[in-house]
């Protein structure tokens, strides 16, 4: 890189670099995921790969000390909520034997074992992405196991699978996942009371939005447990839906209903905490659906 | 050479820790932008010339891990360290804030550019308080990264200097 080169010589590499990269952005944008530079765009997430799980594996304590102290407010309640559910189980735990408790467990995960088939490929997450305008992370499992572009991902325990997002491109060893909360992001949702069906939309940092829910549909009111929203499968002609059904999306945190629109305003929190994700499976489903 | 290698290090560097660290330790829910930072802070220390080469490179390499039109961020970062690299000439004041205002006043602009070009290639799906947001929080989290990183870089863009020898 030279240091010293008049203001002309200056002004001509800055053009020439601005020309080079509207023809990179012109290439790119006509050739899609199959032009050489989507090709380079995967060596350098293949390689980037092995970097970023090292560095994830080293900085995720130092990461999560940080970002625990950034949630404080809300790790006092959930610490208040935890002593509460505590105390609850350990009234269960004294009231049934500790074979039983093992047994149901073991139940549980089968039961979530057999809720998730087709067969799932376990993956960490290794990078939570770079860009602030959109919600992506990065896996540690790619083409070489099983993953394609297109597969659901989600996580859960012993009370059901919950969506993350979906896989949007692979290389051999990583994935790109685009999160639920992506603004790119859309899935078909079943409100599990009235069975009403929506489109909930990814909203950033905000809660979720389902759109397409009338008025009229009643949602459980005062002390109730929140609406919860599940995802559902459909076949229309060739379209088919990418999502098996019966995924928790999410909780219905607030609704508007009443005036002039059609609609209700209906916001989703979603049923995952993506600041704390580090293990999820991925869903070998992908047949080229469209929903 | 040496400059060249050790370029690429802070480069690799950058883009490991934001898509690692950084995406762990949001400021309001944003995190930084380390490469618009590197790009900066190097035009600020070396003219518009290294400016422009370092911000195509950068962003060159963070087009490659985002799944964008490839040429965008490169096209922005371009241009903002020849821009930060032809505005330093016009800044006098030996103040140790000036680094600091400069890269948040100049990651804001890069930002909001980046978003007008992704809003134009209709890539863009966040709304405009969003889009405002974003650009300011991440202006001031560059800002406060500022002056950690500026004489951590300042050391190693100098230390990969060509030496010259003088024999008399």
């Amino acid at each position: 890189m030279a240091a010293r080169s008049g203001p002309r010589n200056t002004r001509l590499l800055v053009v020439g670099l601005v020309v080079a990269s509207l023809a990179i952005i012109t290439v790119d944008y006509r050739q899609g995921d199959s032009g050489p530079l989507a090709e380079m765009g995967r060596a350098a997430r293949t390689f980037m790969a092995p970097l970023q799980e090292a560095v994830t594996n080293v900085t995720r304590p130092v990461g999560n000390f940080f970002s625990g102290v950034a949630h404080l407010p809300s790790l006092a309640q959930e610490n208040t909520d935890l002593k509460r559910e505590l105390a609850d189980a350990e009234a269960r735990i004294n009231a049934t034997s500790q074979i039983e408790a093992q047994n149901q467990e073991l139940v549980n995960l089968l039961n979530l074992k057999q809720s998730l088939q087709p067969s799932s490929v376990p993956a960490v997450v290794i990078s939570n992405g770079m860009s602030n305008l959109n919600y992506y992370i990065t896996i540690d499992r790619g083409s070489n196991d099983g993953v394609r572009t297109n597969d659901p991902v989600v996580t859960g325990d012993q009370e059901g699978a919950r969506l993350v997002g979906i896989v949007v491109s692979t290389t051999t060893n990583s994935a790109e996942v685009r999160l639920l909360i992506d603004e790119g992001f859309s899935v078909p949702g079943r409100l599990a009371t009235s069975g009403e069906t929506g489109l909930v939309i990814g909203n950033g940092d905000q809660d979720l939005s389902m759109q397409d829910i009338p008025a009229t549909t009643k949602f459980p009111a005062g002390d109730a447990a929140p609406e919860s929203i599940f995802t559902i499968s459909y076949s229309v002609g060739d379209l088919q839906s990418r999502f098996p059904p019966n995924i928790l999306i999410g909780t219905v945190s607030s609704v508007v209903q009443g005036g002039v629109e059609p609609d209700a305003t209906v916001s989703v929190r979603p049923a995952v905490d993506f600041s704390s994700l580090e293990d999820v499976l991925v869903l070998q489903t992908a047949d080229g659906g469209s929903g | 050479m040496r400059r060249v290698l050790a370029l690429i290090a802070v480069i690799v560097t950058a883009i490991l820790l934001q898509s690692t660290v950084f995406s762990q330790l949001r400021l309001l829910g944003v995190r930084p932008e380390l490469l618009y930072l590197v790009t900066i802070l190097i035009a600020l220390q070396e003219g518009p010339n290294q400016g422009a080469i370092v911000g195509f490179t950068c962003g060159l390499a963070q087009d490659m891990l985002l799944d964008q039109p490839m040429g965008i961020t490169a096209l922005t970062l371009t241009l903002l360290g020849y821009a930060v690299g032809m505005a330093r000439q016009y800044i006098v004041s030996p103040s140790p804030l000036v680094p600091t205002i400069v890269v948040a006043i100049s990651t804001a602009l890069g930002v909001a550019f980046y978003e007008i070009v992704t809003f134009l290639l209709g890539q863009f799906e966040a709304g405009f308080t969003y889009a405002v947001k974003v650009a300011l929080l991440t202006a001031l989290y560059n800002a406060v990264l500022t002056p950690i990183l500026a004489p951590l870089l300042r050391r190693i863009v100098e230390g990969s200097r060509p030496r010259r020898v003088v024999r008399l």
